[in-house]
């Protein structure tokens, strides 16, 4: 339930190409999204030559909730701003890029780098934040086609190219990416999961990987790059391979799935086969 | 009988076979528990709480603060108080949050079993509302330094655990959960009583028996017992209702045997020689009364009876 530190160590946005005059960008954002909190408290203190000190207090904590909501709104709208106008320099496009050529480097893999610094702070900010909704609107206005519905607060998502559908769960600790680094290669390939699907923990989405409605990717597997996921399929494995058909859509399972809860026994029968198996080869 | 006939025979079983395979509804894979919604209704409750606490901690520090007029000391003491102020904030939030959360429980009592996990399930809807709420506090209690807040938070919100077992750096989820005594849960692994398959929402109590481990970024799915001394290796993951048995350790997708788990051995042995170096020992010496020149003849029978 509690989402601790190594689950969301992660910021949302990768980091790779560090450079001293990409500061720049933090800094404007980051003074500018403080500032409007200093104009907001300083509108405030001015009110209380008219009020009481109790009135301070009474509204002071849901004035800091309105000042972190306000300096991540402000943050949000100059990355946005910031984000058209190097997309008006270079558009981003998919494909494989390399990402140093004749020891410089690529414009593209530079360009993908200052887009991902950008979003940072607002993105961060927001995932500090403990309600998810912010996250939602983040994702919406750098480019991921998601619903307000969907869930993505417990796992880590790349901020390009990824399209979502309806009632989609991302499980505790999953990874999806739309970009990924294999050496000197850069490859940005769209991802995109559509409705009803059901991804679980700890498992990670490759960049290009297509997983169709109401198919199941299993806790802690693994999709290669481009690989596509059936319509009412499971998924299992490292890599993903097909499991069984998905026939948990069908109406009234819940005596059918209700009776493995209290056979126990069968169960066991069925796990101590594995055991055996298992035993006999390793001693 | 052909040769042909019986290979026409033989693949229509192979088939048949294939569809009673299709039709396979035992869930021996494992999914999330996460909320696979997200509501504005939420809001509702979450400002009341945080309106609430933030304001018992700021009225306490503006009440107390003012006894003091130096305005040195004051100012030296603000680094205390940040640090008192944000646990007096967390006390706050669990408070409010128990209090919402046992006039919730009343109207609809938390059970297990299996549900729909659909809009308008009373069941779901409540699940929901319950992890919801448990989220916030937890997600500030995680965030401070201190780890034994968040097994008091686990504790305050109703799973069995004692202060001698770990899970801060695990996710766990708050309902249905029993620890025993000196379990470790190892770094990313997720604990989940609640699981979402297709269209259903399964709820079964997971139980954790004493010394047991869970090994790193592995998951535990809904109603497994891991009993006394059993280790779940690290990156391997439980199904839906496996029983653990004792002593073993167990590793991969899904969890099955690797070893007998010796190192609990050694622990169990320590503990008897411990228990044994503990007993009262005393030594029994009889005297007897003969003369004492011939006192070394009983001592040379005593060493034969021992040869």
């Amino acid at each position: 339930m509690s989402t601790p530190s190594s689950l969301t160590a992660g910021p949302f946005t990768s980091l790779v190409l560090v450079k001293k005059r990409y500061l720049i960008f933090y800094i404007y954002l980051i003074w500018i999204s403080l500032f409007s909190i200093q104009l907001e408290f300083w509108w405030y203190w001015n009110l209380l030559y008219d009020w009481k000190f109790i009135h301070f207090i009474t509204f002071l904590p849901l004035l800091i909730f309105i000042m972190y909501l306000s300096m991540v709104f402000v943050s949000l709208l100059n990355a946005k701003l910031l984000i058209i106008i190097v997309n008006l320099i270079h558009k981003p496009k998919e494909g494989i890029f390399s990402r140093i050529i004749d020891q410089k480097i690529s414009k593209e893999y530079r360009y993908w780098c200052i887009r991902n610094i950008i979003k940072r702070w607002p993105i961060w900010l927001s995932h500090k934040f403990p309600l998810p909704f912010l996250d939602n609107i983040c994702f919406k206005l750098f480019g991921v086609r998601t619903k307000y519905s969907n869930s993505l607060f417990e796992s880590w998502v790349d901020t390009d190219f990824i399209e979502f559908g309806k009632e989609v769960v991302l499980g505790q600790g999953s990874i999806i990416q739309s970009t990924v680094i294999i050496g000197n290669l850069l490859i940005i390939r769209k991802t995109i999961i559509e409705d009803n699907v059901k991804i679980g923990a700890h498992s990670v989405v490759m960049p290009g990987t297509i997983i169709r409605k109401n198919a199941i990717l299993a806790a802690s597997s693994l999709t290669t790059i481009g690989q596509e996921l059936k319509e009412g399929w499971i998924y299992l494995g490292v890599p993903a391979k097909k499991f069984k058909k998905n026939i948990f859509y069908e109406d009234n399972l819940e005596e059918i799935i209700e009776k493995q809860m209290h056979d126990v026994e069968e169960i066991r029968q069925k796990y101590e086969k594995l055991y055996t198996k298992r035993y006999d080869k390793d001693i | 009988m052909n040769p042909q006939e019986q290979k026409n025979k033989k693949t229509v079983a192979s088939t048949s076979d294939i569809k009673q395979e299709e039709k396979d509804y035992s869930i021996n894979f494992a999914t999330s528990s996460a909320i696979n919604r997200i509501n504005l209704k939420f809001l509702l409750l979450y400002i009341p709480i945080l309106w609430l606490s933030g304001y018992m901690a700021l009225a306490i520090f503006f009440d107390t603060s003012r006894l003091i007029n130096n305005w040195f000391i004051t100012a030296l003491l603000i680094p205390v108080w940040l640090f008192i102020l944000y646990f007096i904030f967390v006390f706050g939030l669990a408070i409010f949050t128990r209090a919402i959360l046992v006039i919730i429980n009343m109207i609809h009592k938390p059970k297990e079993g299996i549900f729909k996990a659909e809009e308008g399930n009373q069941d779901f809807e409540f699940w929901r509302l319950r992890t919801e709420l448990k989220k916030l506090t937890l997600w500030f209690m995680n965030k401070g330094p201190l780890p034994w807040i968040v097994t008091w938070g686990f504790r305050w919100f109703g799973v069995h655990i004692d202060f001698s077992s770990h899970l801060q750096d695990a996710w766990v989820d708050v309902d249905f959960i029993e620890f025993g005594r000196k379990v470790t849960v190892g770094q990313g692994a997720v604990v989940m009583s609640s699981m979402i398959v297709g269209q259903y929402l399964i709820i079964k109590r997971i139980i954790i028996d004493d010394y047991a481990v869970v090994g790193g970024v592995s998951n535990i799915s809904p109603g497994t017992i891991i009993k006394r001394d059993t280790v779940v290796g690290a990156f391997s993951s439980t199904n839906f209702n496996q029983i653990l048995e004792e002593g073993w350790i167990y590793f991969g997708i899904p969890s099955i045997k690797l070893k007998p788990n010796k190192y609990a051995e050694q622990r169990q042995e320590k503990i008897i020689r411990r228990d044994v170096e503990r007993q009262l020992k005393y030594e029994e010496s009889h005297e007897i009364n003969i003369d004492p020149d011939k006192k070394h003849l009983i001592n040379n029978n005593r060493k034969n009876e021992v040869k």
